[in-house]
């Protein structure tokens, strides 16, 4: 399938996200002819242990995470990022868990936004809300490159539409830039040619930069 | 959801069985090598103790697996009448690192085993399975080749009758299973998981029959 980078929303220290710039950046993929397509949704879920005995807490792993992609309908993640494990399961390995009964949703957050298609590439700007809230918790993006499937020959291509997005974007000035760390892939098995497990990791890399930041204000604040 | 009943065989007359099946479901069996890992929720992991199986498909070129969850029996005066056992079953496929997840999330290894047989796949009334399989365990952890496995009943085979039901139509789906079961009546007896009938008296007999006029039903 063809690779894709994930990005996030880095505000600027002291500002927070908020949904004019998820307008403005939507606006920059459309100045750049980006021809919009249609909805997309993603739904990232933490689980967590039910304990017995909450003191033995930490014998079990604190960050679980499963994700469902448009990409994939039919399948779900699980992501230990501790332990780098992606899962790729069919999506009743959902109904699994719940019948098991050995861990809970904790907290469920959607990705969703619109898709925009810009010759061989697609983009796809979302906002972070949790379920049932509009509270917006951050941005996303995701950039695909249709005609290829490996990371490595990609690179050069994504790096410079990439410098091209962000040069766009900084005309705007707005109070903070996207930001793509990519995970070691191979450290979770994953091999260079990309897959929906690949996108997985991304969305949970992106998940634990979106919890670091809110902690960062947060910290500041205190 | 699935229906599922189990009987025993003698080895000698899975032969016989076989014949038998083939004329019934006018397919052909499919070879059988699964790896099969029952894991238990860690002792403070979970309100109440779970229980999840590991199936990996040593069949395939590269192994397959699968996570299954059964879960309980229907139970009421309705489901005691009836002669096949209706019980909750999730399955789904996953990718190979299955069970590191399942270790790192808090699970153990309650035991381990081989199912070596066939099975046959078809649509009688209902999707049906027939599973025939000698049931294996192994000397040393993980070692499914060689001459690790050992049989956990010498001489004996299982066969368990399974198919897919929902809660709309499970009626039917029962009385699919069971009238299939009544054609296999000669060679074994096929009852719910956990009442053990044995051997039939009748099965060498069949078996000869069945052996001799290979496989078109008796006239």
């Amino acid at each position: 399938m063809p690779l894709k980078w994930v990005f996030n929303w880095q505000p600027n220290a002291g500002s927070t996200v908020n949904s004019q710039i998820l307008n403005e950046v939507s606006q920059c993929v459309e100045s750049m002819n980006g021809v919009k397509e249609g909805r997309w949704k993603a739904t990232l879920t933490f689980y967590k242990p039910m304990l017995r005995d909450q003191a033995l807490a930490a014998e079990f792993p604190r960050e679980f995470i499963g994700i469902s992609l448009p990409e994939q309908p039919n399948k779900y993640y699980f992501i230990l990022r501790v332990n780098k494990i992606v899962l790729e399961a069919d999506s009743s390995i959902q109904l699994i868990m719940e019948k098991l009964q050995s861990y809970k949703s904790r907290v469920a957050l959607n990705f969703e936004g619109f898709q925009y298609q810009l010759g061989d590439f697609q983009l796809r700007v979302g906002k972070v809300v949790p379920t049932h809230s509009e509270n917006l918790r951050g941005i996303v993006m995701e950039v695909e490159y249709l005609p290829i499937s490996s990371l490595e020959k990609s690179k050069l291509i994504m790096d410079e539409f990439v410098d091209i997005w962000q040069d766009a974007v900084s005309k705007r000035s707005l109070p903070g830039h996207f930001m793509h760390i990519e995970p070691n892939f191979s450290d979770y098995g994953l091999a260079d040619h990309y897959t929906s497990q690949h996108t997985a990791v991304q969305y949970a890399h992106v998940m634990g930069q979106l919890i670091a930041t809110v902690q960062a204000v947060q910290a500041g604040r205190n | 959801m699935e229906c599922v009943v189990q009987g025993i065989i003698e080895t000698p007359y899975v032969e016989a069985l076989e014949i038998l099946l083939q004329g019934l479901c006018g397919v052909h069996k499919q070879s059988l090598r699964v790896h099969e890992i029952c894991l238990k929720s860690g002792p403070n992991l979970g309100f109440v103790a779970s229980e999840v199986r590991l199936l990996c498909d040593l069949e395939q070129s590269e192994p397959t697996w699968t996570v299954k969850h059964v879960g309980g029996a229907m139970r009421g005066a309705g489901a005691e009448q009836i002669s096949v056992l209706v019980r909750s079953m999730v399955e789904s496929k996953a990718s190979k690192n299955v069970l590191r997840l399942f270790y790192a999330l808090g699970y153990k290894l309650d035991h381990e085993l081989l199912r070596v047989g066939f099975t046959f796949h078809f649509q009688r009334g209902a999707q049906i399975t027939v599973t025939v399989s000698s049931v294996n365990k192994m000397l040393k952890l993980h070692a499914t080749d060689g001459d690790g496995p050992v049989p956990v009943t010498p001489g004996i085979q299982l066969v368990e009758v399974t198919a897919p039901a929902t809660s709309e139509n499970y009626n039917e789906v029962v009385a699919a299973v069971s009238s299939f079961c009544e054609y296999l009546a000669p060679l074994l007896h096929l009852s719910k998981p956990g009442v053990s009938t044995g051997v039939v008296p009748t099965a060498a007999a069949a078996a000869a029959s069945l052996m001799s006029d290979g496989g078109g039903t008796t006239s």
